[in-house]
Formats: C-alpha cells, structure tokens, sequence
C-alpha cells in the first residue's frame, strides 16, 4: 500500500491540483489568520517589555509610586534595605520631537555613572557614555530612527514634554536591540540627570529597579512594602508583564476568537474539497477494495494525503501569517499607543512555540476537515464505490432534526448561561454554541431556498438541485453563513458602538477648544500646562469661559485606576458626563458640593460600585473613602475611569499642574479663526489646540483604527467563504457530468446548464446570506451585551445599519455569483459523450 | 601611590576637552585645607591601610584598607534642576584582612556625588567625604578630619564586616617628590600632587562575621590628586608601603609597560623624625620571589620580593600575609586587583616591619569603562 501511496502520489496531485490547491489556500488563510494575531498579540506585550529590558537589565523588582511618581529621597531607603543587591533609579518621559509629524520619543533617564544594563553600556562606549554625563543635552537614540528621521550624531532637535522645551544633541547611536529584540526603535537613553533637569521635574522617580540579593523576592518584596510605606507598590516581573497583558487582554481575546473563526471556516473549506478529491476517487478507491485493500489502509492512505497538503497549508499560511502580522502591525501598534497609552510595536516577536501552534492549528483543521468524508467513503461497500452513481442522497430527510438540534444547542447554552452569566468568557461560550448550531440549520435552508418560486429555467433548476447534492452543499452554505455571521455580527456591534460613541461625544465634548502639550501621552505631571499659560488662554479674545482637567493615575481596590480632576468653566458643566441612571441634578449638585466622585461605567461594573457606595482611593494620606454621587456612561479602554471635582484632588492629593484646558467661545466666534490665532500666538509653546469637531473627529478615526484588524479578519473568513463556493461547484460539475451529458444529450444548451450552476451558487449564496444574517444578529447580539460588558463594561446602544448590511448581503451575493462563473463555465463545456451507459 | 579605580575611570575619560588643572610642581601647599577635596582636579583620592589588632595576650590580628575617590565629571556642575546633577563621581573601596583566618573580604560604593548618596566636604566642617554604604547597608560611609589625623568608617552588612577607626599622625605630612609633585612617567605632564602621612597611631572598633572587636595598630595614609597621571602605554603598577621597626618608613613604585617592563619608579624613604630622601629608580631594586594565581579570574601575581636600597643598606623580604588579597570589583566588571597586608623581614627571617602592597594591571581586563 506504502508502494502503491507513493507511486501514484505525483499522478494524483497533477490531476487534481486545482483541488489541491483550494485546500491548501483554505489551510493557508486559517493558518495565516491564527498566526498573524498570536504574532501582533505577542508583539504587543513584548513591546512593553522592551524599552524596559534594554536599559533596565532584568529587574528582579520594580519600586513604583503609586500615582504614577515617587519621591526620590526613596532611593537611599530602597538602596540601603538589606537584602537589596542594587538599585537604579529611572526617569521616563514621553517626548515630543518638534517639526517632526507627531513623533514621541520614549526616553528613558538613566544613572549613566552606575546603570542597571551594563550591556547598554558596552553599547555605548566608554567614551561616549562619559559624554552623556558631561555634554548638554546628550542622546542616544537608535540607528532605524535616526535612518528614518535622517539624524546623524551631532545633529541637534528640538524636543517638548509639556510646557517643557529644550534642545537635544544625537550623542550616539545605539542598536538597543542587541541587548534586546524587544527594545523600541524610539527609545531614546539620556543621563537622569540631563532628562530631569531638562524636561522632567526634580524630585520624582518613575520607577526604582532592584536586584535582589538572594534569589527569594518575596521577603525582599515584602520588606520593602513596609519600609517604603503605602504610597508606592513594589513588582515583580510577572505582575508588570500581567498588567500589561490584563490591559490588552480584552482587545487581545477579541482578535484571538475572530482568527479562530477564519480557521474554522477554513477547515469547512477543507472538508469541501477533499470530499471533491474523494468523489474524483471513487472508482479508484473501489478498485482498491476490490483487490484486498482494507479500509484502515483507505484511511490511512487519505489521511496521509490530508496531512501532506495541510503541511504545505502551513507552509504557505505561515508565510503569509507573518506577512499580515508585518502588513497590520502600525495599525495595531497606533491602537496600543493611543488607546491603551502603551508602548508601540516596532519588531515583531515570534516564539517558535506560535508558529508550532499555528502549524498544528492547520494540521488539525486539515485532518479534520477530511476525516468525515473520509470515514464515509471507507465504510462504503466496493460495489458501491465502483458504480459510477454517487452517494445517495440518504440525509436529505435529516433537515428537519439537524434544525431541532441546532435549536437544541442554542436553547441549552441559553439557559446555561442564565446560571453561568458571572463567568467572564461565558459569552465566548455562548458565541462558540451559536456558530456550532449555524450549519445544522444549514440543510433546512437549502431546502428552503429550493424552494423559492423563481422564474428561468436555468436559475430556477440551479436552486432546486441544491438540495440534491445535499452533503456537499450544506457544508459550503455553512462555511458561507458563518463568515456571513461573522461580519454582520461584528458589523452591527461596530457600528452601534461608533453610533453610540458619536451620540456620546456630542453630549461630552462641548467646548469649543481643547488644549494639551504635544507630549500628553506622557501621562505624568510633566505633560502639565503651566499657570501662566492657562492664565494667557484664559485672556484670549473671544473665551468666555475655560475647564480645567487634571489627570491622576491612582491606586483604588488594589488597582490602578485613572482619577480626573475637572473644574468646570460654565455652571452645569458636570453635564458632560451622561449618567446612565439616577437623579442627575441631584448627582451633580452631590459631586459640586460635596466633593463626591462620578464613577465610569466601565470601572463601576468590574468594581460592582452603585451610586450611595464609596470609592477607595489610596491618598499621600492613606486610604480616603470618597462617596459616589452617579455612574456615566465612560468609553475608555483600560482599568477604568472616575471623576472628581478640582477642588476634591487638590484636597485628596494636594495641589498638582492642570494637563489640558477647554475654552468655550462666546456666541458667534468663529472656532476656525480663534485656534489659528491660538496656534499663531503660542507657537513655540509645544501645544496642541483642537477644535470640537477636530477632536471628535479624531476619535472616530482613533476608533475605525482600532478595528481595522478585525475587519481584515472578517474579509478574510469570507475570502475562505467564498473560495468554497467556487470548490463546491467544481465538485458539482464533477458529481454531475453525467446528468449534465444527459441534459445535453436531451438538447439542453450549454448557456442553460451555465445558468443552472450561476443557479447553485446564487443558491448557496442566499442560503447562506440568510443564515448568516440570523447568526449575525445573535452573534452581535452576544458581542454586545455579554462579552462586550463582561470585558469592556459598556453600554452600546444597538443602532442598525440597514445600508451597510445591505451592500455586504449584496457584495456576498454578487461574490457568489462571481465565484460560481468559472465552475459554470466549466459544467456548460460538458460534451454529451460524458453519458456512459450505466448511468443510463 | 594608590591612584588605581580613580586613574582607571579618568582613562575612560580620555578625549573629552574640559578644563582640567594640571598637577604643578610649583603648587603652594595649604593644610589642614589641602586635606579636603581640591575641585578643579578630575581625580583624587584619600588612601588608608593599616594593621590593627586586638589587645590581649593572643591578640587578633587584622589589615584594613579604606579607599575614597573623587572622580570629576566635570569642573563645574551643569546649571540643571536635579538632584541627580553632580560634579564628581564618588567611589569606595574598603577590604578587611582578618590575618588569623586568612580571610580578606572586599566591598565598594559608586555612586555620583550628590545629596542624595554621598558628598565631598568644602572644608566648613570636619567632614571631608560621605557616602552611602553598598547595597543592602544602612548607615553611612565617611571620612573627617579631626585635628590630628583622619576618622574613618565603612560597613557592608552583606558582606558582613565594618570598621570605625580614629587615627592621629605621628609622622608628616611628608611630601612623596619634591614639594609634593609625583612624577609618573614620561609623558609631559605626567604627575600628581602627592602627600602622606605614612604612620598613623590608630584605634577604634573592626567588626567582622558578626563579632566586633576593639583594636588599635598604625595606619598609612595618602591623598594624592591630579588631571592626568598614567601614560597611554603604561598598564598599572606594583606599589609598596613599608613601615620598619627601626621608624623608618619606604615607599616605592614602579609603573609597567604592556610588556611587562618597568616604565617609570621612583621612591621616598622618610626617616624616623620625618625627613624624606627621595630615591631615583638607580638607587632600588625590587625582585619578585614567588607568583599567586587568582582563583577568580586566573590573574597572576608576583607574591614575595625581595627589595634593596644598598645606599640605605636594606636588603628586605617581602611577603604577603594572605595570598589571596585580591580585590574583586562587582560594580565595575573587569576590575581586579592585589591590595593586601604584607610582613617585612631581614634575608634571614628576623620581622623588621610590615606594610601594604597594591599590584596592579596583571588581571586580564583591569581598565573598565566608568
């Protein structure tokens, strides 16, 4: 059998290559799906990893304040607490380089006398780290920015960090990543005292690095907790990889599941073409039968075939995989940036263990997908593997229980999940139900669309016949409904979030003009404006009134939490923040007079807070219970937001700089007019003035940003979906050669027996869109009221976007119409001769 | 001549262009001022080995070493509002040699000189230098003046060992080179300003492995500072300084080349009453009588010499007390060198003396970058 396997192997694959290669295409995009999201995925947590690495060495702990600083006079506690081998203090600063197109360099303030990376060092030179001690303004950036940025060492940039300004001087260029791959190409290394005294603020750290003596951290962590006190945490590796990833994990999840639906679609594609290889090899497999072969040996030898063309699936789909991975990363990378306010990604990491994954992802779907048709044509008897007539149609009264059991299916997961609802991932199991009932409803709608009263003869017949060839059919309409599925349901969830994101905007942002440092992403004090400057807005011509919005990051129920501190410009200003239930007057007179904290609705959900309950925030002063007045709807990404007055902060947190102001205009002023004559009078001031309507607009775009991934991945389950139907096709024009020589020998023209399969796949092709139309709006359905509030907590208003849908049902209709014209043309070419007399 | 981490880090320095003071043979001495840190150098530094033990009639025997280096970034500190802004690096070495066990334990600091971790005096106080103590530590390590000689103290609870030790001239300053200027080689400028006090009665407390004891013995201490003292192809040094029974005290340098020649010597014998008499390499000579491999880095070290002044009529043996006195640096990877205790006896075996020895360059890579 192993003789015969590989003696005929080079014959069977020409002879069916088209096949083979749909197969392999089918493996490739589920492979590719799978791994170019695990590769962005990774990437987007090595990221944060990087800069870190590169000039942190390998930290056994991190000292950090809590409200994102700590004082240094820390330092000396931290270095002289036993057991602490070294320390290193470090100073970050998102920095903005001027006249360059928003460029943020990530610098890093190190002790370049005593640093943790001596690697970096090395790097460095002896003499080139000396300069960075003693020449103003010195840098060492990477040489891709510096390719990229045309620099050269003993170039000078003008660089900003809030109202900050100074001038930098390309010291050395240092390819980080030899010291890591991880390491950012914006990553930029100054000495702390050079980063501080430029552009920071003295007296802060952002973080304190410790190596440990011995190799027990957890009594070092300890000590260290109680010697340094509550306002600052102390970290382990693991828990700052974990807050990074719990930050993405949402965002992570959500990729994952949407590849792993292209794989499953793919794998639908597979079983498709295999069953059309198989049905080519009735004949063959029957004569083997007939001369002793057993049907252990059938299987294996087909399995073996699977296996060999999923191999060179993974093969193609792992090239391809990276090559999407590479494609997308920007568009990922801009969402982690400025969204989540993380590290970009600048180089891709690949554990060999993801492109294993992947390669059995597509082994898996592969054998899978072949082993139904497979086990099916085994078990034939030889007789019937010999006679040219094809599987009898034995299932087609089967409709009716496999649409019982999918609403089986569906009812069960239903009234599980009335008692799982707790259970975070339970709306993953609730959408894995759903596409796992979606082709058992398959059949029935085949029939169904058999049945449609439609004119033509050719069309007409091309529908009624679906039905007829039922076990190939149903699971090409299956793949197609699920893809469909998948796109609608992602597009209603979508479009009802952005609607509603729209709605919020419009009842959020008021004022006229917003202002902020070119450096915000920098998050800390430094980014602030400064008094006078606010003062100066505030005198501009036209202003009527101004909001202030200080920024916090805080630690709250042992969690970080962002704290804002607005104080309104106009009365009833608190408005802007809808709240999504209570009294509002009497919430916002609570939060104005009583300094009480308006809640984000994203935080008061994974918290369980109510309106009436209290917030814990950790103070300088220990921990302050602060009484919540109402819950707002809040759309921001992350462990969550809460509002509090100017006044309450300062009184909590002591007086701190003021990160972005909102002027509002009186009646009749032109917006336009006043930011240009903003950005004219503060020209060297590192600011950035929007309008409402610039700012809201780059929301939106930081939105369709944000889900351009999922789209590709959507387009990609239906470029799997539709390259079905052109194989399910093929494989009808094989099946039916002989009743299409007979329709030709019965005068039928080749032009009727093309619209006959045009028929079929319009057949499919509605089979499926309905189908997938019900999934779809189910599938949203869990989208948005289950997984969407379970991992981002908020509320999405479902809006329907009747004109999107319409043009994807008739893009998917024309596609398989499309897709349906080569088979067409191939099954309209069969010559009469085809007729043979048995199948007479 | 113990100028080795502070020469090491100003090399690294090489190239740069700042205003640095050259050392001056013409330079106008001024003490107790000249004992605090003279700014506008790049690099100088405060040296004290000694021998101590313990009183009682089997007493403990130990040697010390304590070491504070001002190392100049620059001659004046950057107009920049940060406390991590600082003008000078300061770095530490102490060693103890406990010498009834053998045992000699090293440790170090390096911090840059700011508020925050360590300082150099300006002469308002006693105080002449201070800095935080390695990793782990609490307290401080710190150098004052007290009027008639130095107070000292270092501790590395890590490692396990401190000392706080008062010691008080009874000998100088004596000036090593006419008026205090060192010549180290060929190279123009090559020197420093050098003096020391080379016997110091010393007492105080040496805590080590967790018990303390009160010890009391003489010490030998240099200060010596300068913008540039090593020429390009010199590679480091054997340095020895000798205190003999009779009172009189020697000291005696020589500089290698990379092939392991000697480049440059020079040496200072001081009498009992404290006269110097300068001697021209001619006039010396110095032979190595065994070698030590270092178990740590595979150095090796010459380990007991025999030493000649025929015009002073000494011919003396020179033998370390523990082999293994080598001092491993963890804060500036690469650095390794020999500083330990030594006993000085006549060709016959009588004692005559005892003193320190530092050895230098003989470790593979003993010239870190900073």
């Amino acid at each position: 059998m192993r003789r015969y396997l590989l003696h005929t192997l080079k014959t069977r694959l020409r002879a069916g290559r088209s096949l083979y290669l749909l197969t392999i295409f089918g493996v490739a995009l589920g492979v590719a799906s799978v791994l170019s999201v695990q590769i962005i995925n990774l990437s987007a947590v090595a990221a944060f990893r990087g800069a870190l690495r590169a000039v942190g060495s390998d930290a056994d702990l991190t000292v950090r304040g809590l409200n994102r600083t700590l004082p240094e006079s820390l330092f000396p506690e931290v270095l002289a607490t036993r057991g602490v081998r070294g320390a290193w203090p470090v100073y970050r600063l998102d920095v903005a380089v001027k006249g360059s197109d928003s460029l943020l360099l990530e610098v890093m303030g190190i002790d370049l006398i005593s640093p943790a990376s001596r690697e970096s060092l090395e790097l460095l030179g002896r003499e080139k780290a000396s300069e960075g001690l003693t020449q103003p303004g010195w840098m060492a950036v990477t040489p891709e920015l510096a390719r990229v940025q045309g620099w050269s060492v003993g170039d000078s940039i003008e660089v900003s960090c809030g109202p900050r300004e100074a001038r930098l001087v390309i010291g050395a260029l240092v390819d980080f990543a030899r010291v890591t791959t991880l390491a950012g190409a914006k990553l930029a290394v100054m000495d702390i005292s050079q980063v501080q005294g430029l552009l920071g603020r003295p007296g802060d750290l952002h973080e304190i690095h410790v190596e440990a003596a011995a190799e027990d951290r957890a009594d070092l962590k300890a000590l260290l907790e109680r010697r340094l006190g509550p306002s600052v945490e102390v970290l382990t590796p693991t828990q700052r990889e974990d807050e990074a990833a719990g930050l993405l994990s949402a965002f992570r999840l959500n990729l994952t599941a949407l590849s792993l639906i292209s794989l499953f679609v793919g794998s639908f594609v597979v079983y498709t073409s295999s069953q059309a290889l198989l049905v080519r090899r009735r004949r063959e497999f029957g004569v083997l039968r007939a001369v002793g072969a057993t049907r252990a040996q059938l299987l294996g030898l087909i399995l073996f075939e699977a296996a060999l063309v999923g191999a060179l699936g993974v093969v193609l789909g792992t090239g391809l995989g990276y090559w999407a991975a590479r494609a997308n990363v920007d568009a990922v990378s801009a969402t982690l940036t400025q969204v989540y306010l993380l590290n970009e990604i600048t180089s891709l990491q690949v554990p060999p263990w993801v492109y294993l994954a992947g390669a059995a992802a597509g082994m898996g779907a592969a054998l899978a997908g072949t082993l139904l048709p497979a086990l099916d044509l085994c078990l034939s008897p030889p007789r019937s593997l010999l006679s040219s007539r094809l599987l009898q149609e034995r299932v087609r009264t089967s409709a009716i229980p496999l649409a019982l059991a999918g609403t089986g299916i569906l009812a069960m997961a239903a009234a599980w999940y009335r008692f799982a609802a707790d259970w975070r991932p339970a709306g993953f199991v609730l959408g894995i139900a759903l596409l796992m009932a979606i082709p058992l409803f398959t059949p029935i709608l085949v029939r169904a669309a058999s049945l449609l009263p439609l004119s033509g003869l050719g069309v007409r017949y091309g529908f009624r016949s679906l039905a007829g060839r039922w076990t190939t059919t149903v699971f090409t309409a299956s793949s197609l409904a699920i893809a469909v599925s998948m796109m609608v349901g992602v597009t209603l969830k979508t479009s009802s979030f952005r609607e509603t994101l729209e709605v919020w905007l419009r009842t959020s942002v008021q004022a006229d003009i917003y202002v902020k440092t070119e450096s915000w992403r920098g998050r800390g004090d430094e980014t602030a404006l400064s008094p006078e400057l606010i003062s100066r807005l505030s005198r501009t011509r036209d202003v009527v009134a101004l909001d202030r919005y200080r920024r916090l990051t805080v630690r709250s129920g042992g969690e970080r939490i962002f704290l804002a501190g607005v104080e309104t410009g106009l009365p009833g200003g608190e408005a802007r923040f809808p709240l999504t239930g209570g009294d509002p007057d009497a919430a916002y007179r609570q939060f104005r007079e009583e300094g009480a904290t308006l809640v984000g609705e994203t935080l008061a959900r994974r918290r369980g807070l109510e309106p009436g309950a209290h917030l814990p925030l950790v103070t300088p002063d220990g921990e302050r219970r602060v009484p919540i007045a109402g819950i707002y709807y809040d759309y921001q990404p992350g462990t969550g937001l809460a509002v509090v007055g100017l006044e309450t902060m300062e009184r909590l947190f002591g007086p701190g700089p003021v990160h972005s102001v909102a002027l509002y205009l009186k009646p009749g002023a032109d917006t336009g007019e006043t930011v240009d004559r903003l950005r004219a009078a503060h020209a060297g001031d590192s600011l950035l003035f929007r309008s409402n309507r610039k700012l809201r607009q780059e929301v939106m775009e930081i939105f369709d940003q944000t889900f351009a991934v999922t789209r590709l991945l959507q387009g990609t389950s239906l470029l799997i979906a539709v390259a079905g139907i052109i194989l399910t096709l093929l494989v009808l024009a094989r099946e039916e050669s002989a009743e299409l020589a007979l329709y030709r020998s019965l005068g039928a023209r080749r032009s009727q027996l093309f619209r006959i399969f045009v028929g079929k796949g319009l057949g499919m092709g509605v089979a499926g869109l309905a189908l997938g139309l019900a999934g779809g709006v189910l599938l949203a359905g869990i989208l948005v009221f289950v997984i969407n509030r379970a991992y981002f907590g908020w509320t999405i208003q479902v809006y329907w976007p009747w004109g999107t849908v319409l043009v994807q049902s008739a893009t998917i209709l024309a596609a398989a119409v499309l897709a349906s014209l080569y088979p067409a043309l191939a099954a309209s070419r069969t010559p009469a001769t085809q007729l043979s007399r048995e199948d007479l | 001549m113990p100028f080795l981490a502070g020469t090491l880090i100003v090399l690294s320095l090489l190239g740069t262009t700042l205003d640095w003071k050259p050392a001056r043979s013409d330079y106008t001495w001024s003490f107790p001022q000249d004992h605090w840190a003279r700014n506008g150098y790049r690099t100088e530094w405060w040296y004290f080995t000694g021998h101590l033990r313990t009183r009682g009639e089997t007493p403990r025997r130990f040697g010390y070493q304590f070491t504070f280096f001002r190392v100049g970034l620059q001659p004046t500190a950057p107009p920049l509002d940060s406390a991590w802004t600082a003008r000078d690096a300061i770095m530490g070495h102490a060693a103890v040699t406990d010498l009834m066990n053998k045992r000699h334990l090293f440790t170090e600091i390096l911090y840059r000189a700011t508020p925050l971790l360590g300082q150099f005096g300006d002469g308002s106080s006693s105080l002449i230098a201070w800095s935080r103590p390695p990793a782990g530590s609490s307290g401080r390590w710190s150098l004052h003046w007290n009027g008639k000689g130095f107070d000292l103290a270092a501790s590395d609870e890590g490692r396990d060992f401190s000392f706080r030790l008062t010691t008080r001239g009874t000998k100088g300053p004596v000036f090593q080179g006419p008026n205090g200027y060192s010549i180290k080689g060929g190279d123009e400028g090559a020197a420093s300003q050098y003096y020391s006090f080379t016997r110091m009665a010393t007492g105080g407390r040496v805590s080590i492995g967790g018990e303390e004891h009160a010890v009391e013995g003489v010490s030998w201490m240099d200060k010596e500072f300068g913008s540039n003292q090593l020429g390009a192809r010199q590679i480091g040094w054997d340095w020895f300084s000798l205190q003999l029974d009779d009172g009189r005290d020697l000291m005696l340098y020589l500089l290698r080349d990379r092939r392991n020649r000697v480049d440059f010597a020079n040496g200072t014998l001081i009498s009992k009453e404290g006269r110097t008499r300068y001697l021209g390499p001619e006039e010396w000579s110095v032979r190595a009588t065994g070698a030590w491999a270092s178990p740590h880095n595979g150095a090796r070290y010459p380990a007991g010499w025999r030493l000649q002044v025929p015009g002073e009529g000494l011919e003396l043996m020179v033998t370390p007390e523990v082999p293994d006195s080598e001092n491993v640096s963890r804060l500036l990877p690469g650095l390794a060198y020999w500083e330990g205790p030594v006993r000085v006896e006549t060709p016959s075996g009588g004692s005559i003396g005892q003193g320190y020895v530092e050895l230098t360059g003989y470790a593979e890579r003993s010239r870190p970058a900073l």
